[in-house]
């Protein structure tokens, strides 16, 4: 039992953090980006190609990999497109997530590519009678921090502060003087870095690295957005925390019948969207785009 | 001089055009009003001089400095602020962070605690509702708060996009009472209002827009005369 809610917890933790990616690109420029995935699929690989180097090197190169994809996606893709309507730039998400999902396959190959990343994190230790993963505690204390450091920033930088205005209201943001095109290069690179380090906490948990690693992460995360409120980095880091903690222990709970784990938590979702249609922390549903 | 310059401004939204060739100078400390009926264009003039829309053709200077088809982020850091119609403060963020936004287009960042603390002593509701978020405030007190907040940017011309709307009398009479505190500190602004005997009493001038175009000036003077203020709104004597 105790294992179970240490696991909802950490897989909670991932998808919050994945949820929170999503919902920075989304707050200043309205985009359901779909490449986000790829973002953590490429940290994925990176981990796993570098596995070799000291894991702090390995880190690094990840999260520089998947934050400089990132601002390569907004730079040469998403800013020339951002007058065109939400239509258009969510399909050019869709291209891009899979044009870069048969990049990877050229380069990595279509079987999953396979190495033990932080090996240290592969063990398991006995409190009582209990047998608990290292890698469960690692990834609750490693959200833990990034969440305690994304809500410093959000909350208490003037970076924050501008991120939180403009996913409520970009309009009047830049009226202030809110920089639109450094705002939403901040918050791309800011999202790659939480991708990276999901990628790192998946990778840790399941080390087979393929083209589509990280796509499942990014459509329940993008459910928890919706759950959380569309317009709230708060929401939607709640919403991907319901969503995956809620996964993990319908995982444990059904046994055998685990396969509908995914049915469950969506009755759940719709139960919550039913009762706080606008999402659980969302105010105002404003939509427009920058 | 003038501190804003607007000549032959023609703008509008895609095909629809809605201003054709709007003129008109701004003096420093200078109060200019702005009135018509619905949809003549008043909120898209103040919006294209923001830089929030494009003009099609035209040119608008501030302090002699072309500001035409400038980012609105650029045009407030030049010394313009407009405080939008509905006020649109961000009502998750506390007053107190409202507030702060607003040093984001302020240039003399070494002033900027001084800044909000005059906004305090200028809008006393804003100091005991500092840490309230300001969705919680009531219409007046959100108008405060929005002008506070342009003001914080240091503006040497303040647009205002329909400040009494919503408001009780009671409240407009406060409003207009700043403001006029405002303009008496030597800032320039520029009023858009459907309440056109309120603003041409209150301005040291009144354009009149209809049909996208500046029809007729009016004074304070014009505002006691009932008669001529509503033909000159509606256009009766053409």
């Amino acid at each position: 039992m105790i294992q179970a809610i240490l696991d909802a917890i950490s897989l909670g933790g991932t998808y919050a953090l994945a949820a929170l990616g999503l919902g920075l690109v989304f707050g200043v420029m309205r985009l359901v980006n779909f490449a986000h995935a790829e973002l953590i699929t490429l940290a994925a690989y990176v981990l796993v190609v570098t596995s070799r180097l000291p894991f702090i090197i390995s880190l690094i190169l990840a999260v520089c990999a998947s934050a400089l994809l990132a601002l390569i996606m907004e730079l040469l893709i998403y800013r020339r497109l951002r007058g065109t309507g939400p239509s258009i730039m969510l399909i050019a998400s869709f291209g891009l997530s899979v044009l870069l999902q048969r990049i990877y396959e050229l380069v990595f190959g279509a079987l999953p590519k396979s190495a033990v990343v932080a090996p240290w994190l592969s063990g398991t230790f006995k409190l009582g009678s209990l047998t608990i993963t290292a890698s469960s505690i690692a990834t609750i204390v490693i959200t833990v921090v990034i969440l305690l450091v994304m809500g410093y920033l959000v909350e208490r930088t003037d970076l924050g502060l501008q991120l939180r205005a403009a996913a409520s209201d970009f309009k009047t943001a830049r009226l202030l003087g809110v920089r639109a095109n450094r705002l939403i290069t901040s918050a791309f690179a800011l999202s790659g870095v939480l991708a990276a380090i999901v990628g790192f906490l998946m990778v840790v948990e399941n080390p087979q690295v393929q083209p589509m690693f990280g796509l499942n992460v990014t459509i329940l995360a993008l459910v928890g957005i919706v759950i959380g409120g569309i317009s709230s980095l708060r929401g939607a880091a709640l919403g991907g925390f319901i969503v995956g903690g809620v996964l993990s222990l319908l995982n444990t709970w059904l046994g055998n019948s685990r396969v509908y784990a995914d049915s469950w938590m969506f009755i759940v979702v719709l139960i919550i969207l039913l009762v706080r249609p606008g999402g659980l922390l969302s105010k105002a549903n404003e939509m427009e785009r920058v | 001089m003038s501190i804003l310059k607007v000549v032959e401004v023609s703008a509008g939204y895609g095909i629809l055009d809605v201003l054709f060739g709007v003129s008109f100078t701004l003096a420093p400390g200078e109060c200019l009003g702005i009135v018509g009926p619905n949809g003549v264009g008043k909120s898209t003039l103040l919006k294209t001089i923001a830089g929030e829309i494009s003009p099609k053709s035209g040119s608008i200077e501030l302090q002699g400095a072309p500001i035409t088809r400038k980012k609105p982020e650029d045009i407030v850091r030049l010394g313009l602020s407009l405080v939008p119609e509905g006020r649109q403060i961000f009502g998750g963020l506390t007053v107190a962070e409202n507030l702060r936004l607003g040093l984001t287009g302020r240039l003399d960042k070494g002033s900027s605690k001084a800044a909000i603390q005059t906004m305090m002593e200028m809008f006393p509701v804003l100091s005991s509702h500092a840490d309230r978020q300001a969705g919680a405030l009531s219409g007046g007190q959100q108008q405060q708060l929005a002008i506070a907040r342009a003001l914080v940017t240091d503006p040497k011309v303040l647009l205002l996009d329909e400040p009494s709307l919503g408001l009780a009398p009671i409240v407009i009479a406060d409003v207009f009472e700043q403001l006029k505190k405002i303009i008496h500190l030597g800032t320039a602004v520029v009023i858009v209002e459907q309440r056109a005997n309120l603003v041409t009493s209150f301005a040291d001038r009144t354009i009149i827009l209809r049909g996208g175009k500046v029809q007729a000036t009016l004074t304070p003077e014009d505002a006691k005369d009932e008669e001529k203020l509503r033909r000159a709104y509606f256009g009766m004597d053409e």
